[in-house]
């Protein structure tokens, strides 16, 4: 249960400055007329109100490319490289902190990762409550990330002249210097809670179905036709793992110096969308076409990983469909793979129909597009014999 | 993070396999099961994930990979001498579960480079050969020329309690054996399917063949057990690359059951 | 590694139709990486150094085949030396050079060369890997300094050197730039091949494609985006030829003089 406070925003760039002191201190800054997690001097860089960020704070975790070893060519002198910096994120979604969740989980369980796991300690979350869907693509709401007031180390709502902060580790309560803290009164629950009523109005569901469901309705579309038209779009450009917020995928690669004395490995983020993920010495790949892969994208996410580690692989924050060129979004492809499904079981719910050749060709033609329509309509011009 | 080890013994089975013995430091152990597989560091060149080939039963502090000279790692393995270093992490992986195999059958079927995982699996049954039945080795290659640990095979031939069958794609002038894929032998075996496991091994390609024979002999699918191969850089289930639909290659294989895989779309 | 002189890797440059602007970086290295030195033998650089040798391991070539004298030379190199590596996009693809292909020879020579025309053996500008084998390519327009050093690194330590395999969108993301269609240009990064570090992106301009295609692209979903984004097809392919000629136009497209 966490610990309520409030902070007047005044304070805000006061609380900054002592941070500093002990951390590197990153939030979300407008870059080229998008926002992206730099490092920030003053809280005046920061846009706490942005809509979302290029890349998630992710990289802060898990590096794009991190060295976790150095030796000598000859077998000796080899040592593990562990890089971390303390670090304060500020401002981060709470979908965001979702998937620090998940790779939280993935690096602790099973065989865990000293190298996450050392950085992981010195990073420290502040998130943020977001009061609007950040962009059309983002279905937070429906994958339950949208309000998580209790996942990171501090959590700042915006009431106003005030944020309210809900800390919740020790790490957290680490970070409140005293003096800038206030306490929170009785006065501020019904301000908070109004902000948090009007928040919930602003946030529709954009998927289909209830996110208890996508399982299910993933393991029920493996074999969809939809798969393959969505290979054909597919530029299998990676962009989408690569704004990624829990994709996870890595190659480890050796290099030696020049002079072939020292080398080192490091360990760079790779894309399960790449031609040559899984592809064997022998010549054989294991996952070559288009569909596949982004089918496997897709499996991860909403299926795989919660097998593995009891968390969903996607937090909503519709990053992947944003920078999409060809528009694979998946609310259009987890809406399509539903209403696909979905169109069926009406069928299959009304065996005592008997349907025209022409009523039944009518709805598999139509299955593509509003198949929820198109089922009711052929029940309606099913002739009665 | 990578032990040192010591490479002791280097032989060449073929021109493009050498059998590597390799020494741990330290006084440390494998202590591995048979099937399971080593990640295997060359410094400023990579790492790359390979099968163990020796028995746990005759370790004696050392263990044996063979290598096929195939791409860029492997074929700087190949340069590689006694008393040259090299890097090991592992075992990693599931080996093939030998309690469930006890007072059955156990039918290996192993086609090129398979035999050299399958062959820590034999030395184990060898070894503690009270608790199988029948031992059955079908083992094809593509010509005499590339036949793996041939006079261990010899060796099994002799044996009064292993049946050795080989095959080669292609023989040449001298070659007296059987001539066919791997999966011509079975019919040779007179298998009794119902106490029958057999452990597959081999090429992707071989694979489905092989199912399909066993099933159409009658053995069970939870009773045929294949190894597999897959891309793989961490080998503990977290960079992605061995994924086989939801199941890792790296820590739910590489030893994996039929029942496991057969609804997987991707493992064949 | 390091030992006399005499006893490093022997290695020559050689160029063909380009601009020479690829063996100006393989200098900027030189400059960052002065270790370079201890490891190879340098023992012909026209742009460093007036030394010849008709004795090296390691041969460097920029610039494409446009000629068929270039053919009798590139095929000497090739005898002599372990291995050959096509320097650039010039040597790699047929750079830029390439663009006359899609256009009638004569027109094009007629064009640059005015009266003279008939003076120049100019035909299709090749690749180098059309003519010889090639063990190796670094590409791009101009080559990435720094994959120059990785590249050598390898060879030194006699293996085969790789490529980045997947599309430059990858890293244009790290860079966290802003997408050039965004802005509402085109960019030829969903198709071709990493190891820029997204440097046109970077100062805000779309890809060129200068690092050749990356294996297995989407063509007709990619083009059918830049027709999404207003190029007619004739400057969907124009756009597919200034780096990519030989690679995205079938041989029967090509124009023969």
């Amino acid at each position: 249960m966490s610990n309520l406070k409030t902070i007047p925003k005044t304070a805000l760039n006061e609380w900054v400055q002592r941070l500093r002191r002990r951390f590197r201190v990153v939030g979300p800054r407008p870059k080229n007329g998008q926002f992206v997690f730099a490092e920030i001097e003053t809280a005046v860089e920061m846009a706490l109100d942005y809509p979302t960020t290029c890349m998630p704070p992710k990289k802060y975790l898990f590096p794009p490319q991190e060295t976790l070893l150095r030796y000598h060519l000859d077998g000796s002198h080899i040592q593990a490289v562990i890089e971390t910096e303390p670090t304060v994120i500020f401002g981060i979604h709470t979908c965001d902190v979702q998937a620090t969740r998940l790779f939280d989980q993935i690096f602790s369980q099973g065989f865990a990762d000293q190298h996450y796991r050392a950085r992981r300690e010195d990073i420290y979350l502040i998130s943020i409550e977001c009061m609007a869907p950040c962009t059309e693509h983002a279905y937070c709401h429906d994958m339950g990330t949208s309000h998580l007031p209790e996942a990171a180390d501090l959590h700042l709502t915006d009431v106003g002249q005030m944020y309210v902060v809900h800390v919740n580790t020790p790490k957290g309560e680490s970070l409140l210097a005293d003096t800038l803290a206030e306490p929170f009164t009785a006065d501020w629950q019904p301000i908070y809670d109004r902000v948090i009523a009007k928040k919930m109005e602003a946030f529709e569901k954009r998927l289909d179905f209830e996110v208890t469901e996508l399982k299910e309705l993933l393991r029920d579309g493996y074999s969809s036709p939809l798969w393959q038209d969505v290979g054909d779009d597919c530029l299998v450009c990676g962009m989408c793992t690569q704004v990624c917020p829990t994709c996870v995928c890595f190659n480890m690669e050796d290099e030696a110096d020049l002079t072939q004395t020292e080398g080192q490995r490091t360990r760079t983020w790779d894309s399960c969308q790449a031609t040559t993920f899984a592809l064997v010495a022998g010549g054989h790949n294991f996952r070559e076409a288009r569909m596949a892969r982004q089918r496997h994208r897709f499996m991860r996410k909403g299926k795989y990983m919660h097998d593995a580690y009891g968390l969903l692989g996607c937090v909503g924050c519709g990053r992947c469909g944003s920078t999409c060129l060809v528009n694979i979004t998946p609310i259009k492809v987890l809406n399509a793979l539903y209403q696909e499904q979905h169109a069926e079981q009406i069928e299959s719910d009304v065996p005592e129909m008997e349907l025209s050749y022409e009523d039944v060709t009518a709805r598999s033609a139509g299955v593509a597009v509003d198949l929820h329509a198109g089922a009711c309509e052929n029940n309606g011009r099913t002739h009665p014999h | 993070m990578p032990v040192p080890a010591r490479i002791t013994a280097v032989r060449t089975l073929t021109e493009l396999e050498k059998l590597y013995t390799i020494e741990l430091p330290y006084g440390l152990t494998l202590d591995h099961d048979p099937g399971q597989f080593v990640q295997v560091s060359l410094f400023g060149v990579g790492e790359a994930p390979i099968s163990i080939c020796s028995s746990p039963s005759r370790s004696n502090g050392l263990f044996e990979l063979c290598v096929r000279n195939v791409g860029d790692l492997t074929s700087k393995m190949h340069a590689l001498n006694v008393g040259d270093t090299l890097g090991i992490r592992g075992p990693f992986g599931r080996g093939f579960p030998m309690e469930r195999f006890r007072g059955k059958d156990v039918v290996f079927i192993a086609g090129g480079l398979g035999l050299a995982p399958l062959r820590s699996v034999i030395y184990e049954a060898i070894d503690h050969r009270e608790k199988y039945n029948r031992l059955v080795i079908l083992y094809g290659a593509r010509s005499p020329q590339e036949m793996l640990f041939r006079d261990e095979v010899n060796a099994f031939n002799w044996m009064d309690d292993v049946e050795m069958f080989s095959t080669v794609d292609r023989g040449d002038e001298k070659w007296r054996g059987h001539v066919g894929f791997v999966n011509s032998l079975l019919n040779q075996v007179h298998l009794n399917p119902h106490n029958t496991v057999a452990i597959v091994c081999g090429p992707p390609v071989m694979y489905q063949f092989i199912i399909d024979d066993l099933i159409r002999l009658g053995v069970a699918e939870h009773d045929i057990w294949l190894s597999f191969e897959r891309h793989m850089k961490c080998g503990v289930g977290k960079c992605g690359h061995c994924q086989i639909n939801h199941i890792y290659a790296c820590l739910d294989g590489p030893s994996l059951s039929y029942t496991e895989i057969k609804n997987l779309e991707e493992a064949l | 590694m390091s030992g006399t002189v005499n006893e490093l890797p022997r290695v020559a440059f050689f160029d063909f139709t380009s601009c020479e602007g690829c063996q100006l970086t393989v200098l900027d290295a030189l400059q960052t990486h002065p270790e370079l030195l201890k490891v190879v033998n340098i023992v012909e650089f026209r742009e460093a150094s007036s030394a010849r040798s008709e004795d090296y391991q390691i041969a460097f070539i920029e610039g494409s085949c446009t000629r068929p004298g270039d053919e009798e030379r590139l095929r000497k190199i090739r005898e002599t030396a372990v291995y050959v590596i096509a320097l650039g996009a010039c040597a790699h693809l047929g750079g830029i050079n390439a663009i006359r292909n899609r256009q009638p020879l004569l027109d094009v020579r007629q064009y640059v060369y005015g009266d003279k025309a008939e003076w120049y053996d100019t035909y299709p500008a090749r690749a180098i890997d059309q003519v010889i084998q090639v063990d190796a390519v670094i590409p791009g327009c101009p080559i990435d300094r720094d994959e120059f050093v990785r590249v050598v690194t390898v060879l030194l330590q006699g293996r085969q050197p790789k490529l980045p395999d997947y599309p430059m969108c990858i890293e244009c993301k790290l860079h966290e730039n802003i997408c050039v269609y965004e802005r509402g240009q085109v960019c030829l990064g969903p198709i071709t091949r990493a190891g820029c570090n997204a440097i046109c992106p970077a100062y805000g301009y779309g890809c060129e494609g200068c690092r050749g295609l990356v294996s297995a692209p989407n063509m007709e979903s990619f083009q059918e985006v830049l027709a999404q984004h207003g190029l007619s097809q004739a400057e969907i392919d124009e756009k597919l030829s200034l780096f990519l000629t030989n690679q995205t136009l079938l041989e029967k497209e090509l124009v023969h003089g």
